[in-house]
């Protein structure tokens, strides 16, 4: 049996300020680490934006909103912004879709799904700069693969397509070297990298989904695999897809590899496929304009940041159940 | 509305034989409960009645129609499920207007946006408010009905899951083990108000359960299961006072039935080498198994047939269990007793107990009932 005894120099008053002081002091490294890494270089990035800065010039001069007037206004910048939404808005609903259906399919699969599932991430897994030369080998408008498989159509009733007619009288594409598909390559390139990511983040989303609601399903009279799908699979998913298009929109606006492997001088035929995250490095490395360069970043930075504050709306208020 | 028939339906999974040969019939409008030990295959056999499974061998039929080959969706039935299997994107309203939904609108009336403007959409849609509403009130969730699940308590959810099944005017209700998942206070209240429901339905019930009080209490006539296989099927008094098979006198009733080793030899049925009766002897002589329930026994202070010590007493207010050591043998047995005997009933204390043959229920070395009647024809008991 003891008596409490009580410090009268301790009251509650004093108490919670030691514990904040120890709070902040066990936070402070990792505050500060955080502004020096990753705000300290956004603020100097927006502020530089607003200069003519060089790298290794001594000084500099504020030339105001001049640079991101350019972006507004110059040819060269609209068709960086056509590159990048053509690849966005292509890119990310076919592999969404895609990763969603082959989810299912391997999902459905059971056992010989793992060899699918394989099959389908070894892109993912892959660098994509090397894959990119593969690629580059492969579309060669006269040697490579594709073109050479598209002639064996030529005499067959194939021909009947207009793309095969075409090509058969007048030679397929150049593929890379055409203004009019290097885009859609790129496109082509990124869905097929990207979508066995989409749907490994599938995947892990369907097991989540309670088997006993399918029952439920099947008793409340949803007969087709489409009513079932809309009513327990699709909306399961809802919190995954959320997080698979914002995961796929960033990586979209970040395309830079197969640009800088394939047109390592400049953005592909006539500036079709000069993406952002090319432009940046153009400018701000290659060109060492660090001041226009800085303001593409940080339209990059708001394009991601905006995208980012839908998902976490739509988390927080839509598919949260 | 509509009798069920099961006839010899067999499942395996692999090599695992789950039911072996099941026979049940279910009258119209009638409350069958499936209880058993977990594993026995109660639930199976419910989802094969539901379709959710395909029986191996065997015939289910509803309504004398058989559906053994049709499709869950369309054998008219509704299901409550363990889980409750809300749809968690749904409100409770949405939630309870799905099986109406898929049921009266056609796809193209069930479009988002789209489908309220379909020909015909607004009646029905009119039509399933008003029965969603019926149901909601039916079961006092009507104030809930724009909650999402995830917003609701496991007993609020239950509701839902009820009103799910009965917005419809199915054949039967299957119910897999509703209750579970609610604490002790609500089962028993939500046990009266399925009963309640039952009769104000007045459709057939199938009640899948472990606990042999919720069967007891509900049902017209339990299925007691084990081992994939019916034991008995009968009115719940039966069950509990005139069981088949010591399996089903041993799963049903709390405290369990004491069951005590005896033998029939000369027309003598001994308890632990002591002679206690003469029953008129129908049956081989050998190994017999006793089997009192523990109001069968009472305390004695003169001529006990058994005798031992008080090793635990559990005092439950309007009565009291006590159990009792058996002199001289590894057997505890359980007594039931009233409050007025608590003194007796000290730890330690020393007790005889008798009990009149006609209360025990005697099994063979198998487990097989030999009935009362057969064996035994003295109405007092003898003491030797």
């Amino acid at each position: 049996m003891g008596v409490v005894e009580i410090d009268p120099s301790v009251t509650p008053a004093r108490e919670r300020n030691r514990q904040a002081r120890t709070a902040w002091g066990l936070t402070a490294p990792a505050l500060a680490l955080m502004f020096l890494i990753l705000l300290v270089p956004v603020v100097i990035a927006a502020l530089l934006s607003f200069t003519n800065y060089s790298l290794g010039n001594s000084g500099f001069e504020w030339v105001g909103t001049k640079n991101y007037d350019r972006l507004f206004t110059r040819s060269t910048y609209e068709k960086m912004f056509i590159a990048t939404f053509t690849y966005v808005v292509t890119v990310v609903p076919i592999s969404v879709a895609l990763g969603l259906g082959a989810a299912l399919l391997v999902n459905a699969l059971g056992r010989i799904g793992d060899i699918y599932k394989t099959i389908y991430f070894l892109p993912v897994m892959a660098t994509l700069l090397a894959m990119a030369i593969v690629w580059e080998f492969m579309l060669h408008p006269t040697i490579g693969m594709v073109n050479q498989t598209f002639e064996l159509a030529c005499g067959t009733v194939l021909e009947r397509i207009p793309f095969f007619a075409n090509g058969c009288a007048e030679g397929f594409p150049l593929w890379l070297g055409d203004r009019d598909y290097a885009i859609w390559v790129i496109c082509f390139i990124g869905i097929w990298q990207g979508f066995g990511f989409n749907m490994v983040l599938y995947l892990a989303g369907l097991t989540s989904v309670h088997r006993e609601l399918y029952h439920a399903a099947e008793m409340d009279g949803a007969k087709s695999a489409w009513e079932r799908f809309r009513l327990v699979t699709w909306p399961a998913l809802g919190p995954t897809t959320v997080f698979v298009v914002t995961i796929s929109c960033i990586r979209a606006f970040q395309v830079f590899d197969t640009v800088e492997a394939f047109w390592p001088q400049g953005g592909g035929p006539n500036k079709s496929t000069y993406v952002m995250m090319f432009a940046i490095f153009e400018k701000g490395v290659q060109q060492n304009l660090i001041g226009i360069g800085s303001a593409i970043t940080m339209l990059f930075l708001i394009f991601v940041m905006f995208l980012t504050l839908i998902q976490r709306w739509l988390v927080e208020r839509k598919v949260h159940y | 509305m509509a009798g069920l028939s099961i006839t010899s339906v067999t499942k395996r999974f692999g090599d695992t034989e789950v039911l072996k040969g099941v026979t049940l019939d279910v009258g119209d409008a009638e409350f069958v409960s499936l209880v058993g030990p977990s594993g026995c295959g109660k639930s199976t056999l419910l989802r094969i009645i539901a379709g959710l499974e395909d029986v191996t061998s065997g015939d289910v039929s509803i309504g004398g129609r058989s559906v053994t080959g049709t499709r869950a969706a369309d054998r008219d039935l509704s299901m409550v499920f363990q889980s409750y299997a809300l749809y968690p994107h749904l409100t409770v309203g949405e939630n309870i207007a799905v099986p109406l939904r898929m049921r009266s609108l056609s796809p193209l009336q069930r479009l988002p946006l789209l489908g309220g403007f379909m020909p015909g959409s607004r009646e029905k849609r009119i039509e399933i408010n008003s029965a969603v509403r019926e149901a909601a009130d039916m079961l006092e969730i009507g104030a809930l009905l724009d909650r999402k699940p995830g917003q609701l308590s496991g007993g609020q959810r239950q509701r839902v899951a009820l009103g799910r099944a009965l917005v419809r005017d199915p054949a039967a209700f299957l119910l897999d083990e509703p209750l579970s998942n609610l604490d002790a206070k609500l089962r028993v209240q939500t046990r009266a108000e399925i009963a309640q429901l039952h009769r104000r339905l007045n459709t057939t019930f199938i009640y899948v359960t472990h606990d042999q009080v919720e069967a007891m209490t509900m049902s017209d006539r339990i299925a007691v299961m084990m081992d994939g296989e019916i034991l008995q099927c009968a009115a719940p008094d039966i069950i509990y006072e005139d069981p088949n098979d010591i399996r089903v006198a041993e799963f049903i009733g709390s405290p369990k039935i004491n069951i005590l080793p005896s033998e029939i030899q000369a027309g003598t049925l001994s308890l632990f080498g002591k002679p206690i009766a003469k029953p008129s002897l129908q049956t081989q002589p050998g190994l017999f198994q006793l089997g009192l329930r523990p109001e069968a026994l009472r305390l004695t202070a003169k001529d006990p047939i058994l005798s031992g010590r008080v090793a635990h007493v559990e005092n439950l207010g309007s009565e009291l269990f006590a159990q009792i050591a058996l002199e001289g043998e590894p057997i505890r047995v359980t007594l039931r007793a009233s409050p007025s005997d608590r003194h007796h009933l000290k730890l330690q204390a020393q007790v005889g107990l008798t009990f009149t043959l006609e209360d025990a229920l005697i099994f063979d070395a198998n487990g097989k009932r030999h009935r009362r009647a057969e064996v035994f024809a003295p109405r007092s008991v003898e003491v030797a």
